[in-house]
């Protein structure tokens, strides 16, 4: 118990008294006293954004997950050199932050910039009409460029611990690659796969730079808005409601994950 | 080997001790990363140079209000804690730091020291930004370093005649859809100084929202219709992703014309990362500016060497030399002393286009700050939301 203390009390300080904090904050207002001004606030101004990262965290983890399954079967069963060279290529996402993602996507995305300049010269577009996509499209496809990777590490890292004999197995009466893959592998990693959502869908909820530097205008994400309030304001307390919004965004998420791991614990399925 | 690495580790000791006798000052700084690369590559060698004794330590605390609000917070944690002496000795910042202090403590003395006047360059100063600052009145609590402006950068391939007012500039961006972008107000200064223009030229009245006050919620009722024109006026115009963003749609040739800063323009054209041909103005009635200021905190550690480096910076020689001819602001001191320290083209270059009399008259002020937040959450309520 003792020697619990000190773990036990540096979550206490640096995690749940922060939180509590942030909670108490979004709901006093200027004299101290309790209100919802914050909430109607939040709402009113940032409605739209709220929906907005709810929807680009949905379709971000939705899609990479998606990609990085395909992905990370084919690195599991292909044994060609090409295999080999996309695993070790789709590893340097992981490393670049964000914010250098941001960048890159700045100049790779913009109306005239290398991704339009390319599809002009393959007569695709009109480079007086560009494609736009500083906006959902190009904030979910930077999204897809850095977590898609990572899902792909986490899920081939659970995949490459099955024994093959599971796969001859399978193939020996007659299983389509298809079926090894949907049939075999992935129920077999179901909680590896269940991780690694959650954690991709925590991040695309907070994460900060790639929105703010990527998304031109308005819709903009949650994060966005904090710090604008922050920053402009000084008001900690419609960011600190903004902010619950969040908790709520992920905490669906986090319900899941926790009854997960209790279930597995507990029944072992 | 064991009595080498004895000597070595004695050697180690006393160079230890030989450095610790030199003076860290301690200096923080708002700003973008120019700011850093100002303090750490330039000012701060020379400042060493000239004083060998002192070293300048340098900690960036980023871009725009939220570096001075990093600063701010690290000056008032101190205070709250009762400390004797306080860990910055000397720190630069926006304007709106100051009415955040003037808020929190009534009294700017609480957090700062009124070091200026007693500065040999103080007499050099005659900008009106060292009197008040957003309202608030300033003097003898700040030095400024440099004055930066926005204008409006054009494309003189697609624009040969730019407009001089705003009106003409309506006019040009509704027979030219998509081709005048900002940045808006979310994604840095040079959106939301184009939105406060917008509500001078609109109101008429700069004197009451920027010096005189006092703040009027009447006022901001009365912008509706002010901010439902901007809001029509944001359908032919191209949103970009911030400051950066706005250079970059203008050097891309995607917009033809957008609100910059003007030392961030300039040093993206001596970089390369801007056409040379591009050409500033600056249409009346004009549009804000701001100067970043040396503070010096209550409770610094080393004031006299913070004053000493105020005052360095803040001679005509650096002036002309570092903040004129290799960072293309406008001097913090009165312009007509750093003339002889710059050289003909870099002080061509900074008034060719925008001449220090236009300066005079359209380098406006950011409004107070409560009309301040109160133009942001008007665009965001009906610009953005309604």
């Amino acid at each position: 118990m003792f020697l619990l203390l000190p773990a036990v009390a540096f979550i206490l300080v640096m995690y749940l008294y922060p939180f509590a904090l942030s909670i108490i904050r979004s709901f006093t207002d200027e004299t101290g006293g309790l209100s919802l001004a914050n909430y109607y606030k939040a709402v009113s101004l940032y409605g739209r954004d709220i929906l907005f990262s709810i929807q680009v965290a949905i379709l971000g983890t939705l899609i990479s997950t998606a990609l990085s399954l395909a992905l990370a079967s084919y690195i599991r069963l292909s044994e060609s050199r090409v295999a080999r060279i996309i695993n070790s290529l789709s590893r340097l996402g992981i490393f670049l932050p964000y914010v250098v993602v941001a960048q890159m996507m700045r100049s790779f995305l913009a109306p005239h910039g290398l991704l339009n300049v390319l599809l002009a010269n393959m007569g695709l577009v009109d480079i007086d009409t560009p494609l736009q996509l500083f906006n959902i499209r190009g904030l979910t496809f930077g999204f897809l460029w850095k977590e898609t990777p990572f899902i792909t590490f986490i899920v081939l890292s659970g995949l490459q611990v099955i024994d093959d004999t599971y796969i001859e197995a399978a193939r020996s009466v007659g299983a389509k690659t298809r079926h090894v893959i949907l049939r075999i592998l992935l129920p077999m990693i179901k909680p590896t796969i269940a991780i690694a959502v959650v954690l991709t869908f925590c991040t695309i909820v907070s994460t900060f730079t790639l929105p703010y530097m990527i998304v031109a205008g308005n819709p903009t994400t949650v994060t966005v808005d904090i710090a604008h309030r922050v920053t402009y304001f000084g008001d900690y307390r419609v960011a600190s409601a903004l902010g619950v919004f969040l908790y709520l965004i992920v905490g669906v998420m986090a319900v899941y994950y926790l009854r997960r791991t209790v279930r597995e614990e507990v029944y072992g399925y | 080997m064991w009595r080498k690495l004895g000597i070595v580790g004695v050697a180690l000791l006393l160079l230890g001790g030989v450095l610790q006798a030199k003076v860290t000052l301690l200096y923080m700084t708002a700003g973008d990363i120019n700011m850093l690369a100002l303090a750490q590559n330039v000012i701060g060698p020379m400042f060493s140079e000239r004083y060998p004794d002192v070293d300048l330590r340098t900690i960036h605390t980023g871009p725009g209000d939220a570096g001075s609000r990093l600063i701010f917070e690290k000056l008032r944690a101190e205070k709250s804690a009762g400390k004797e002496t306080w860990d910055v000795d000397v720190a630069m910042v926006h304007q709106i730091f100051l009415s955040w202090v003037k808020d929190e403590y009534g009294d700017l003395s609480e957090l700062l020291l009124p070091y200026a006047k007693d500065l040999d360059t103080w007499k050099y100063v005659t900008s009106p930004h060292a009197k008040y600052a957003l309202g608030v009145p300033v003097e003898g609590y700040v030095m400024p370093m440099f004055h930066s402006q926005t204008a409006i950068a054009y494309n003189p391939k697609y624009v040969p005649e730019p407009p001089r007012s705003f009106e003409e500039l309506v006019e040009w961006v509704k027979t030219h859809p998509g081709k005048f972008g900002y940045n808006g107000i979310k994604g840095g200064m040079s959106g939301v100084s184009f939105v406060n223009a917008w509500v001078y030229w609109k109101t008429g009245k700069y004197e009451k929202y920027a010096i005189t006050g006092p703040f009027d919620e009447e006022e901001v009722a009365s912008w509706e219709p002010v901010f439902k024109e901007l809001k029509e006026f944001n359908k032919y115009v191209t949103i970009t992703a911030g400051n950066v963003g706005t250079l970059d749609a203008l050097n891309r040739g995607e917009i033809w014309m957008g609100p910059v800063w003007v030392d961030m323009f300039y040093t993206f054209m001596l970089t390369g990362k801007m056409d040379p041909n591009m050409r500033l103005v600056l249409p009346a009635p004009g549009m804000p500016g701001q100067p970043m200021y040396f503070v010096i905190p209550a409770k610094a550690r080393n004031v006299e060497w913070a004053k000493k480096f105020v005052e360095f910076v803040t001679s005509p020689e650096i002036q002309g030399k570092v903040i004129v001819e290799m960072y293309n602001w406008y001097p913090g001191i009165d312009g007509t002393y750093v003339k002889d320290y710059v050289s003909p083209e870099a002080y061509e270059r900074l008034y060719r286009d925008i001449t220090p009399e236009e300066l005079q008259v359209k380098g406006l002020a950011f409004p107070l700050s409560p009309y301040f937040k109160a133009v942001l959450e008007s665009y965001e309520k009906w610009v953005i939301g309604g």
